[in-house]
């Protein structure tokens, strides 16, 4: 492969992003958005063109680009790591990313900060791009900071509404809890290995699982690799919103539509899967790391769902449903399904970005407004926008033969072929899961489109369908979102299509053992009439059907019978309400304690004032002693002289006497 | 027979004065200075003494710099002393504490 | 035996001299004194063969910087009485480090010997040795460049005292050589035609 192409794919987004950045008032918004456009489609054709070279039996790239610096034999270097997991992931980003640009000339047509919100597109592309071609674990911390700052940046990209500079400082916080452990992760890799490079971890990944860590001097060792491992994981939780850290990204529904679509369900928040998929030889050596993977995986993707149910904010139903998937990529990683994961990630990235892409459409249409209760009957409004909407949300239940079936389906025969500690109670989550994701899901489609018109007189005034700029995107990314499972399903999980790019030790291989049960995509759908999950979905869309449309007023019963469980839900868990009066006034006890007892008494007071005042009054004291007279200056040099010949009389080591 | 030892205790004798001279004249810049030139000839006598004993003549070049020193340093410092009377129409020490800290 | 009585003779009047400089009461005494010290040590010099330097003693110290000392004792018009406030306060202190200075100062002499044997006396010099040529050959060879320091630290010194005590007083009359060189006759003479008036 030729490395001047591949350092072009993120290269184009770069420059854009600059141009359009820098000088975007220069060259004004449609040739922004032509530049930012052109940019991501030329990543993306060559992204296409890496895959396809791959797929032809090219072999996989893995050299460094540029050395940034060495220091005590560890080498700083930017360099790409090609395989056809990382090419995979370079396509679903610049599609998704392209889809998204296009969408936005639609979305941001009437906002001031058009070129801006180009500029942080393109930047985000190229930073995520950064983030999967690496090949070293440094450059994969830069794309993941970077990713992070452009999501801080474009969450607050509304900056003067005060809820999105909430949201967007919470982000950043909550990652910035991830990348701790991330970062300690990383350490532990350089401290083991004494190289930040990919292949010298992952070959000597049996090695550290030989070593024992000692936290603090303890005497109970704990197995480095399982250290390390969970302190990756835990970075991974922070930027893939896994719970606890999930907290972030319902609030970063603050920002446009088209974020939402792209670094909050497509891409960035996929990152924390692909890198723990980019490590499965380093997590394959503990247990207990994928373990406390597969358990909170479940948890996540079986309580967000539930607070889905709850919403009534569209986006933020999307949002749930985010984290749900979520989950359900995580549990297929504990469950040593790296594939399964990645395969999952690559069929949501398309079907959510749909769905976002929709309910922006929706809400553009509406004049921004969000609440799915005024709302209704929209489906022959907007028609386009429903029916790849529908294909979205059949393609997120697991519907046979679209594409969220396969990767669905296939990820709980994972978990259930299983036998990790922790896969009984994955194997519950992400069952029941499978009924609230189509409950959550055709709930929101039945409220939004269909029953009667709920639009209020604001709405009725403003609404209009949205141009073909936002409908083609739609369209383009339903096509993938219902035919992609069918078409990949086989290859990619079966078919050894990730190589040595995935590695899973034979105990643990679960994908091996649901292909055996595997003979092509359609029997793979058709077997699925004799699996829980089907009826459970149908089930789900049936209630979801009867509570919202059928029966509405059943729903408001049950609300107040389970006045508590409502409450719960409607409060998310009580997180935010533990994060903000529990931890954060904590840290702001403590940082108040800090500043001032630490910062103020002890360094101000002490040591800085302290030090200064002790001079002063050192100096006050010795002042006395330059009296100005000749005299006192003369006594002290006599007394000097007879201190020195007294020295030399008595102690000193003069020249020894003349015998 | 003078001796060495003879010439170093007369030189202490001479120094220890100058500086006893320093402290009993304390107020007076005059005397202060001639106390000075006493502690200078002590300082020659000691070189004198030992250039003429070790045989060696650079002992009395360095007195022949010190009496161009203190011949520099006595005239500067009467011509302070001049300009200071001008100007305080006093040369005590106790009234020159400008510099005191 | 001759020299050390006169060693002891002009060690004691040394002595003396110096005690009274240091305790004299009037400035015109104490340098007098010292004048004394000044003289005396020149024939100690001379007593050790240090013939050049004794003379230069007197010549300079005594003739010229003694002087100087006289003349501005004289100039001044010191407030004598003012300045000898305070002087016994302080007076057993300067005794006291006397001794302890002289104390000392013999103690290490007599301890520790400075490496030297400090009872030997020095070799006498051959009769035609010339102290003078001995020290004149080490200053112009050895210590040339030493000697035009010491030129031009004087030169210094002459130019600073001079600059110091240099006065310029209102009202003088001065001469300006080069206005004067400069000046042109039509500066100073005019040359007016009249008409001669008529004799009234």
């Amino acid at each position: 492969m030729n490395p001047n192409l591949l350092l072009a794919i993120p290269m184009l987004p770069l420059a854009a992003a600059i141009i359009a950045g820098l000088g975007g008032r220069l060259i004004g918004r449609t040739a922004s958005a032509l530049l930012a456009i052109a940019g991501v489609a030329g990543a993306c054709l060559l992204s296409v063109q890496v895959l396809s070279a791959l797929l032809h039996g090219a072999a996989s790239y893995n050299a460094t680009v540029y050395t940034w610096l060495l220091s005590d034999g560890v080498n700083m270097q930017v360099g790409f790591l090609i395989d056809r997991l990382s090419a995979l992931m370079m396509v679903v980003v610049t599609f998704v990313s392209l889809c998204v640009h296009v969408y936005t000339i639609g979305y941001m047509h009437d906002d001031d900060g058009f070129q801006r919100f180009f500029a942080y597109i393109a930047l985000f592309t190229f930073a995520m791009l950064m983030l999967v071609m690496s090949n070293n674990f440094l450059q994969l911390f830069f794309g993941w900071e970077a990713v992070g700052v452009v999501s801080y940046l474009l969450i607050g990209f509304w900056y003067t509404r005060p809820s999105a500079i909430f949201a967007n400082l919470k982000a950043f916080l909550v990652n910035r809890v991830g990348d701790f452990g991330f970062l300690l992760g990383i350490a532990g890799v350089l401290y083991y290995t004494g190289s930040l490079d990919y292949q010298v971890a992952f070959d000597q990944a049996p090695q550290i699982a030989t070593h024992t860590l000692h936290i603090a001097g303890t005497a109970a060792g704990w197995p480095a690799i399982t250290v390390i491992c969970i302190c990756l994981f835990i970075g991974a939780m922070g930027k893939s919103a896994q719970v606890p850290l999930h907290v972030w990204l319902p609030d970063s529904m603050e920002g446009p539509t088209p974020i939402s679509a792209l670094i909050h369900a497509a891409t960035m928040v996929t990152a924390g899967i692909f890198m723990v998929a980019r490590m499965s030889p380093l997590f394959e050596q503990s247990d207990t790391a994928l373990s406390f993977v597969l358990v909170i995986g479940a948890t996540t993707a079986l309580f967000m769902g539930f607070l889905g149910i709850v919403n009534n904010d569209i986006k933020r139903v999307v949002a749930y449903s985010t984290l749900s998937q979520l989950g359900y990529m995580t549990v297929a990683l504990g469950a040593s399904a790296y594939s399964v994961a990645i395969f999952h990630l690559m069929t949501h990235a398309f079907f959510k970005a749909l769905l976002f892409l929709a309910a922006g459409a929706v809400i553009i249409a509406m004049h921004h407004e969000q609440d799915m209760r005024k709302m209704g009957g929209l489906r022959h409004r907007m028609p386009v926008t429903y029916w790849t909407s529908l294909i979205g949300a059949l393609a997120l239940i697991g519907t046979p033969f679209f594409s969220g079936f396969y990767s669905k389906d296939a990820l709980i025969e994972a978990v259930h072929a299983s036998h990790r500690w922790g896969s009984g109670y994955a194997y519950f989550c992400v069952t029941a899961g499978v009924f609230v994701t189509a409950f959550y899901t055709f709930r929101m489609i039945f409220m939004t489109f269909h029953g009667e018109s709920r639009l209020d007189h604001h709405a009725e005034e403003h609404f209009h369908d949205v141009g073909w700029n936002m409908k083609g995107p739609l369209v383009a990314l339903a096509i993938p979102s219902l035919l992609i499972g069918y078409f990949t399903v086989g290859p990619e999980l079966f078919g050894g299509y990730f190589g040595s790019s995935i590695r899973v030790l034979d105990a643990n291989d679960v994908v091996a053992e649901v292909g055996r049960d595997f003979h092509g995509a359609a029997s793979f759908a058709e077997h699925s009439v004799l699996h829980l999950p089907l009826w459970l979905a149908l089930l789900g869309v049936l209630s979801a059907w009867h509570f919202v449309l059928r029966r509405p007023q059943q729903a408001t019963a049950i609300q107040e019978r389970f006045g508590w469980l409502y409450r719960l839900l409607v409060n998310k868990y009580y997180f935010d309400w533990f994060n903000e009066n529990v931890l954060a006034r904590a840290s702001r006890g403590l940082g108040l304690a800090l500043w001032k007892g630490g910062d103020q008494a002890v360094i101000d007071g002490v040591i800085v004032d302290g030090s200064a005042g002790a001079v002063g009054w050192i100096a006050g004291r010795v002042r006395l002693i330059q009296s100005g007279f000749l005299y006192s200056y003369a006594f002290w040099m006599i007394v000097g002289l007879v201190l020195i010949l007294g020295w030399l009389l008595f102690a000193g080591a003069g020249p020894a006497a003349q015998s | 027979m003078i001796t060495l030892g003879h010439m170093l205790t007369l030189s202490a004798v001479l120094f220890a004065l100058s500086v006893a001279g320093i402290f009993i004249n304390r107020r007076n810049v005059l005397l202060l200075l001639m106390c000075i030139e006493l502690l200078l000839l002590s300082a020659n006598f000691n070189f004198v003494a030992f250039s003429r004993y070790l045989g060696l003549v650079d002992g009395e070049v360095f007195v022949f710099f010190i009496l161009t020193v203190a011949a520099a340093e006595s005239a500067i410092g009467l011509a302070i002393l001049v300009v200071l009377f001008r100007e305080r129409r006093s040369i005590n020490v106790e009234d020159l504490n400008t510099l005191r800290g | 035996m001759l020299v050390a009585v006169l060693f002891y003779t002009f060690a004691t009047i040394l002595v003396v001299a110096g005690v009274g400089v240091i305790i004299s009461r009037n400035p015109v005494h104490a340098a007098l004194s010292l004048v004394l010290c000044f003289l005396t040590s020149a024939v100690l010099w001379l007593l050790i063969e240090a013939e050049f330097l004794a003379l230069v003693l007197v010549l300079v110290y005594v003739g010229a910087v003694m002087v100087l000392f006289l003349f501005v004792v004289m100039m001044l018009d010191i407030n004598v009485e003012e300045l000898k406030r305070g002087f016994t306060r302080y007076a057993w202190l300067g005794w006291l480090v006397t001794a302890i200075v002289v104390a000392e100062i013999v103690g290490v002499i007599v301890q520790r010997r400075l490496g030297l044997d400090v009872t030997r006396g020095a070799v006498p010099l051959p009769a035609d040795y010339s102290n003078a040529t001995e020290l004149g050959t080490a200053l112009f060879t050895r210590y040339a460049y030493a000697v035009e320091l010491a030129a031009v630290l004087l030169l210094v010194a002459i130019i600073a005292a001079i600059s110091l005590t240099l006065r310029r007083r209102r009202g003088l009359k001065l001469q300006d050589i080069s206005a004067q060189v400069a000046v042109r006759a039509s500066d100073r003479v005019r040359l007016v035609k009249m008409k001669a008036e008529p004799r009234s």
